[in-house]
Protein backbone atom coordinates (compact mmCIF):
# COMPACT_ATOMS: atom_id res chain seq x y z
CA UNK A 1 0.00 0.00 0.00
CA UNK A 2 1.18 3.20 -1.05
CA UNK A 3 1.90 6.29 1.08
CA UNK A 4 0.86 9.57 0.71
CA UNK A 5 3.08 12.37 2.51
CA UNK A 6 1.52 15.82 2.78
CA UNK A 7 3.59 18.44 2.69
CA UNK A 8 2.81 20.81 5.36
CA UNK A 9 2.95 24.53 4.61
CA UNK A 10 5.63 26.32 6.11
CA UNK A 11 3.23 29.25 7.76
CA UNK A 12 -0.46 29.63 8.39
CA UNK A 13 -2.49 30.97 5.27
CA UNK A 14 -2.59 34.57 4.66
CA UNK A 15 -0.79 37.31 6.46
CA UNK A 16 1.80 36.22 9.09
CA UNK A 17 0.75 39.41 11.23
CA UNK A 18 -2.80 38.60 11.60
CA UNK A 19 -1.58 35.24 12.96
CA UNK A 20 -0.24 37.34 15.78
CA UNK A 21 -3.43 39.32 16.16
CA UNK A 22 -5.50 35.98 16.42
CA UNK A 23 -3.26 34.67 19.18
CA UNK A 24 -3.45 37.79 21.19
CA UNK A 25 -7.63 37.94 21.07
CA UNK A 26 -7.81 34.58 21.52
CA UNK A 27 -6.07 35.00 25.16
CA UNK A 28 -8.09 38.03 25.71
CA UNK A 29 -10.80 36.30 25.38
CA UNK A 30 -10.36 33.15 27.25
CA UNK A 31 -9.71 35.56 30.36
CA UNK A 32 -12.93 36.98 30.04
CA UNK A 33 -14.29 33.42 29.45
CA UNK A 34 -12.41 31.91 32.64
CA UNK A 35 -13.53 35.39 34.28
CA UNK A 36 -16.61 34.30 34.03
CA UNK A 37 -16.44 31.04 34.66
CA UNK A 38 -14.55 31.39 37.98
CA UNK A 39 -17.21 34.15 39.44
CA UNK A 40 -20.33 31.98 38.63
CA UNK A 41 -18.36 29.17 40.90
CA UNK A 42 -18.67 32.28 43.68
CA UNK A 43 -22.51 33.17 42.75
CA UNK A 44 -23.89 29.98 41.13
CA UNK A 45 -27.41 31.10 41.94
CA UNK A 46 -27.15 35.26 40.88
CA UNK A 47 -25.54 33.88 37.58
CA UNK A 48 -27.88 31.35 36.99
CA UNK A 49 -31.38 33.69 37.55
CA UNK A 50 -29.53 36.18 35.55
CA UNK A 51 -29.43 33.95 32.67
CA UNK A 52 -32.73 33.66 32.42
CA UNK A 53 -33.20 37.13 30.53
CA UNK A 54 -31.30 36.46 27.72
CA UNK A 55 -32.85 34.37 24.63
CA UNK A 56 -30.89 31.13 24.07
CA UNK A 57 -33.04 31.17 20.43
CA UNK A 58 -31.17 34.30 19.53
CA UNK A 59 -27.89 32.53 20.70
CA UNK A 60 -28.59 29.34 18.75
CA UNK A 61 -29.76 31.46 15.65
CA UNK A 62 -26.34 33.25 15.78
CA UNK A 63 -24.28 30.50 16.49
CA UNK A 64 -25.88 28.74 13.20
CA UNK A 65 -26.19 32.48 11.36
CA UNK A 66 -21.81 32.31 12.22
CA UNK A 67 -21.37 28.41 11.95
CA UNK A 68 -22.68 29.08 7.91
CA UNK A 69 -20.86 32.42 7.47
CA UNK A 70 -17.70 30.69 7.72
CA UNK A 71 -18.57 27.98 5.75
CA UNK A 72 -18.94 30.42 3.04
CA UNK A 73 -15.75 31.91 3.17
CA UNK A 74 -14.14 28.90 3.21
CA UNK A 75 -15.68 28.07 -0.46
CA UNK A 76 -14.41 31.47 -1.30
CA UNK A 77 -11.20 31.18 -0.74
CA UNK A 78 -11.52 27.72 -2.01
CA UNK A 79 -12.20 29.50 -5.02
CA UNK A 80 -9.74 31.64 -5.48
CA UNK A 81 -7.28 29.49 -4.60
CA UNK A 82 -8.87 26.72 -7.57
CA UNK A 83 -8.66 29.22 -10.47
CA UNK A 84 -5.98 29.55 -12.82
CA UNK A 85 -4.15 31.71 -15.16
CA UNK A 86 -7.06 32.05 -17.77
CA UNK A 87 -10.08 31.25 -15.42
CA UNK A 88 -9.40 34.54 -13.25
CA UNK A 89 -12.79 36.21 -14.42
CA UNK A 90 -14.84 33.56 -13.22
CA UNK A 91 -13.14 32.00 -10.13
CA UNK A 92 -13.17 35.80 -9.01
CA UNK A 93 -16.83 36.04 -9.56
CA UNK A 94 -17.91 32.99 -7.32
CA UNK A 95 -16.33 33.56 -4.68
CA UNK A 96 -17.61 37.39 -4.26
CA UNK A 97 -20.95 35.21 -4.53
CA UNK A 98 -19.58 32.87 -1.18
CA UNK A 99 -18.73 36.41 0.14
CA UNK A 100 -21.92 37.95 -0.25
CA UNK A 101 -23.27 35.23 1.32
CA UNK A 102 -21.34 35.22 4.42
CA UNK A 103 -21.82 39.25 4.81
CA UNK A 104 -25.26 38.84 4.52
CA UNK A 105 -25.13 36.20 7.71
CA UNK A 106 -22.37 38.82 9.09
CA UNK A 107 -25.19 41.92 8.97
CA UNK A 108 -28.15 39.02 10.12
CA UNK A 109 -25.79 38.23 13.05
CA UNK A 110 -25.14 41.81 13.87
CA UNK A 111 -29.01 42.10 13.84
CA UNK A 112 -30.06 40.04 16.03
CA UNK A 113 -27.62 41.08 18.48
CA UNK A 114 -28.37 44.73 18.17
CA UNK A 115 -32.05 43.48 19.06
CA UNK A 116 -30.78 41.31 21.73
CA UNK A 117 -29.03 44.36 23.66
CA UNK A 118 -32.09 46.92 23.10
CA UNK A 119 -34.30 44.18 25.01
CA UNK A 120 -31.55 44.06 27.56
CA UNK A 121 -30.51 47.68 28.02
CA UNK A 122 -34.45 48.24 27.95
CA UNK A 123 -34.93 45.68 30.94
CA UNK A 124 -32.45 48.89 32.95
CA UNK A 125 -29.74 46.47 32.91
CA UNK A 126 -26.24 47.79 31.94
CA UNK A 127 -22.77 47.15 33.10
CA UNK A 128 -22.96 47.43 36.48
CA UNK A 129 -25.96 45.63 37.17
CA UNK A 130 -24.91 42.33 38.66
CA UNK A 131 -21.34 40.46 37.83
CA UNK A 132 -23.01 38.19 35.62
CA UNK A 133 -24.31 40.71 33.33
CA UNK A 134 -21.05 43.13 33.29
CA UNK A 135 -19.39 39.55 31.96
CA UNK A 136 -22.30 39.41 29.35
CA UNK A 137 -22.15 42.56 28.35
CA UNK A 138 -18.31 42.75 27.99
CA UNK A 139 -18.01 39.75 26.15
CA UNK A 140 -20.90 39.73 24.11
CA UNK A 141 -20.02 43.78 22.78
CA UNK A 142 -16.77 43.07 22.39
CA UNK A 143 -17.39 40.16 20.50
CA UNK A 144 -19.86 41.92 18.31
CA UNK A 145 -17.20 44.99 17.58
CA UNK A 146 -15.20 41.47 16.09
CA UNK A 147 -17.90 40.58 13.80
CA UNK A 148 -18.34 44.33 13.07
CA UNK A 149 -14.59 44.58 12.10
CA UNK A 150 -14.88 41.08 10.35
CA UNK A 151 -17.77 42.74 7.96
CA UNK A 152 -15.91 45.58 7.29
CA UNK A 153 -12.67 43.10 5.65
CA UNK A 154 -15.28 40.75 4.16
CA UNK A 155 -16.67 43.87 2.84
CA UNK A 156 -13.21 44.81 1.09
CA UNK A 157 -11.81 41.86 0.20
CA UNK A 158 -15.89 41.03 -1.67
CA UNK A 159 -14.87 44.64 -3.75
CA UNK A 160 -11.60 42.90 -4.94
CA UNK A 161 -13.35 40.26 -6.33
CA UNK A 162 -15.80 42.33 -7.97
CA UNK A 163 -12.82 44.06 -9.28
CA UNK A 164 -11.34 40.41 -10.47
CA UNK A 165 -8.31 41.82 -8.23
CA UNK A 166 -7.48 38.27 -7.25
CA UNK A 167 -5.07 36.05 -9.58
CA UNK A 168 -3.85 32.79 -8.90
CA UNK A 169 -0.62 33.33 -7.63
CA UNK A 170 -1.89 36.01 -5.61
CA UNK A 171 -4.47 35.23 -2.66
CA UNK A 172 -2.82 36.28 0.39
CA UNK A 173 -4.56 39.19 0.75
CA UNK A 174 -8.25 36.72 0.92
CA UNK A 175 -6.67 34.11 2.93
CA UNK A 176 -5.83 37.06 5.94
CA UNK A 177 -9.52 38.45 5.75
CA UNK A 178 -10.97 34.51 5.72
CA UNK A 179 -8.59 33.70 8.92
CA UNK A 180 -9.74 36.93 10.85
CA UNK A 181 -13.59 36.08 9.87
CA UNK A 182 -12.56 32.32 11.71
CA UNK A 183 -11.42 33.30 14.79
CA UNK A 184 -14.67 35.48 15.13
CA UNK A 185 -16.62 31.93 14.53
CA UNK A 186 -14.31 29.80 16.82
CA UNK A 187 -14.39 32.57 19.87
CA UNK A 188 -18.35 32.58 19.68
CA UNK A 189 -18.55 28.69 19.33
CA UNK A 190 -17.16 28.83 22.85
CA UNK A 191 -18.95 31.85 24.47
CA UNK A 192 -22.61 30.09 23.34
CA UNK A 193 -22.42 27.68 25.45
CA UNK A 194 -20.56 29.44 28.18
CA UNK A 195 -23.33 32.27 28.23
CA UNK A 196 -26.30 31.22 27.46
CA UNK A 197 -26.72 27.23 27.96
CA UNK A 198 -24.68 25.84 30.70
CA UNK A 199 -25.97 26.34 34.12
CA UNK B 1 -13.24 13.59 0.56
CA UNK B 2 -14.88 16.34 -2.19
CA UNK B 3 -17.80 16.83 0.15
CA UNK B 4 -15.33 17.79 3.27
CA UNK B 5 -16.69 21.14 4.14
CA UNK B 6 -20.10 20.74 3.72
CA UNK B 7 -19.52 17.48 6.37
CA UNK B 8 -17.95 19.68 8.96
CA UNK B 9 -20.66 22.34 8.32
CA UNK B 10 -23.13 19.82 8.95
CA UNK B 11 -21.28 18.60 12.36
CA UNK B 12 -20.76 22.02 13.75
CA UNK B 13 -25.13 22.63 13.09
CA UNK B 14 -26.21 19.10 14.64
CA UNK B 15 -23.68 19.64 17.65
CA UNK B 16 -24.64 23.24 17.85
CA UNK B 17 -28.61 21.67 17.84
CA UNK B 18 -27.53 19.70 20.80
CA UNK B 19 -26.18 22.21 22.94
CA UNK B 20 -29.71 24.31 22.84
CA UNK B 21 -31.76 21.26 23.34
CA UNK B 22 -29.80 21.11 26.45
CA UNK B 23 -30.75 24.50 27.29
CA UNK B 24 -33.68 23.83 27.47
CA UNK B 25 -33.71 21.66 30.91
CA UNK B 26 -34.03 23.46 33.93
CA UNK B 27 -31.23 21.92 35.30
CA UNK B 28 -27.92 20.34 33.45
CA UNK B 29 -26.41 17.56 35.27
CA UNK B 30 -23.00 17.00 35.82
CA UNK B 31 -22.63 14.61 32.87
CA UNK B 32 -24.53 16.60 30.39
CA UNK B 33 -22.26 19.59 31.35
CA UNK B 34 -19.26 17.34 30.62
CA UNK B 35 -20.46 16.34 27.47
CA UNK B 36 -21.44 19.62 26.19
CA UNK B 37 -18.37 21.20 26.89
CA UNK B 38 -16.64 18.18 25.13
CA UNK B 39 -18.47 18.60 21.81
CA UNK B 40 -17.86 22.56 22.36
CA UNK B 41 -14.16 21.61 21.88
CA UNK B 42 -15.03 18.89 19.28
CA UNK B 43 -16.79 22.43 17.22
CA UNK B 44 -13.93 24.57 18.21
CA UNK B 45 -11.56 21.66 16.71
CA UNK B 46 -13.13 21.19 13.66
CA UNK B 47 -12.85 25.13 12.97
CA UNK B 48 -9.15 25.07 13.52
CA UNK B 49 -8.62 22.48 11.63
CA UNK B 50 -10.51 22.87 8.37
CA UNK B 51 -11.91 26.13 8.33
CA UNK B 52 -8.70 28.34 9.23
CA UNK B 53 -7.11 25.42 7.16
CA UNK B 54 -4.31 24.43 10.09
CA UNK B 55 -4.60 20.96 9.97
CA UNK B 56 -1.76 21.24 6.92
CA UNK B 57 0.54 23.62 8.69
CA UNK B 58 3.52 23.20 10.46
CA UNK B 59 2.42 21.52 13.59
CA UNK B 60 3.35 24.45 16.19
CA UNK B 61 1.20 26.78 14.37
CA UNK B 62 -1.32 24.37 14.55
CA UNK B 63 -0.55 23.59 18.49
CA UNK B 64 -0.90 27.06 19.51
CA UNK B 65 -4.88 27.30 19.04
CA UNK B 66 -5.03 24.07 19.99
CA UNK B 67 -3.41 24.46 23.37
CA UNK B 68 -5.23 27.49 24.08
CA UNK B 69 -8.20 25.62 23.15
CA UNK B 70 -7.36 22.68 25.74
CA UNK B 71 -5.88 25.07 28.33
CA UNK B 72 -9.63 27.16 28.40
CA UNK B 73 -11.74 24.61 28.13
CA UNK B 74 -10.03 22.46 30.78
CA UNK B 75 -10.09 25.73 33.05
CA UNK B 76 -13.99 26.38 32.59
CA UNK B 77 -14.38 22.61 33.66
CA UNK B 78 -12.39 23.26 36.81
CA UNK B 79 -14.73 26.11 37.32
CA UNK B 80 -17.72 24.33 37.10
CA UNK B 81 -16.57 21.24 38.58
CA UNK B 82 -13.97 21.48 42.01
Amino acid sequence: MSKTLVQKEQYPPGDFAIWIIIYVELVTFALLFLGYAFSRRADVALFNESQLLLSQTSGFINTIVLITSSYFVVKAVNSIKSMTQESYKEFNTQASKWLLLAMVCGGLFLLIKISEFSYIFGEGINLSTNKFYMFYLLLTGFHFMHVLLGSIILFNIYQKTRRFGYRFNDYKGIETGASYWHMVDLLWIILFPLVYIIR
Amino acid sequence: MKRTFETVWLILVTLTIFAFLLGYLKYISTPLVAILLATTFIKALLVIDYFMDLRNVRLKYRLIPIIWLSVTVSLITVAYYF
